[in-house]
């Protein structure tokens, strides 16, 4: 489905895979992340309208819990991630835990995850609906909108960012830089 | 994983507790592999060591961290 993406979601999809070191899946928060790697990205000008840079939506993304180490989950069956961490970090110098990123679970490039999977889905539908002919992180951006999942979209509202103040940052960007550039 | 720790995710009340309990020891559990697995084959250990280890299969064993801890 790739084929369809313009260079600047294509760069997203990427670094997505970076931004998901330490989970075992690329999540939808990943690919929003690398939605806005580059400041030049539909994506990121959208966000910068609304005052958010890629700083702020990382520590928005990493204030949720997501597919690293659960530590209220974990103390709920009685481990203490911390004492984990900190005998981990004796054995294995600092910050080993955390460092060391889950095995793929089968070999090659990782995974998407099923959210991830949807998220794509969706930003194809972005594209048709303003019938455009290339997706760009304008589309995947919106496409978090209307995933509203418990990472990515729950970032952007942590950020007090609302649904239709997204959709018209989105537009205003568009309007600024052509759709879609292959 | 311990007997009794496996007793507490299997015993929480809520399905979505228990299944983030579970998620989480996995999640745990995977890292804590994925380190061992590298220093033992850091200090020279072969797959069929790590394997039989870990009560799987060399070719399973191969197949997960082959390429990154080779």
């Amino acid at each position: 489905m790739f084929e369809r993406f313009a260079s600047d979601a294509r760069d997203a999809v990427t670094q997505a895979a970076e931004e998901a070191t330490g989970a075992d899946r690329i999540g939808p928060q990943h690919v929003l992340l690398g939605a806005v790697r580059s400041p030049d990205s539909v994506a990121a000008r959208a966000l910068s309208q609304l005052g958010v840079d890629r700083a702020r939506l990382r520590s928005a993304v990493r204030a949720i819990p997501s597919d690293g180490l659960d530590a209220d989950a974990l103390a709920g069956v009685g481990i203490d991630l911390e004492a984990v961490r900190a005998q981990v970090d004796a054995a294995f110098g600092a910050g080993a835990l955390d460092d060391i990123a889950a095995a793929p679970r089968s070999g090659g490039r990782k995974p998407f995850d099923a959210q991830a999977k949807k998220l794509l889905e969706l930003s194809l539908r972005e594209a048709l609906r303003y019938k455009h002919n290339r997706i760009d992180t304008g589309h995947l951006l919106l496409a978090v909108v209307r995933l509203d999942d418990a990472h990515a979209a729950a970032a952007l509202h942590a950020l007090g960012l609302a649904d239709d103040d997204i959709r018209t940052a989105v537009v205003v960007a568009w309007a600024e830089s052509p759709v879609g550039r292959p | 994983m311990s007997e009794e720790l496996m007793t507490a995710a299997a015993g929480a009340s809520e399905p979505a507790e228990g299944l983030r309990a579970v998620r989480a020891l996995r999640a745990l559990a995977d890292r804590l592999e994925a380190l061992h697995v590298q220093r033992a084959r850091e200090l020279g250990w072969s797959w069929q060591d790590v394997a039989a280890e870990l009560a799987v299969s060399r070719q399973a064993v191969h197949k997960k961290y082959g390429k990154r801890f080779s």
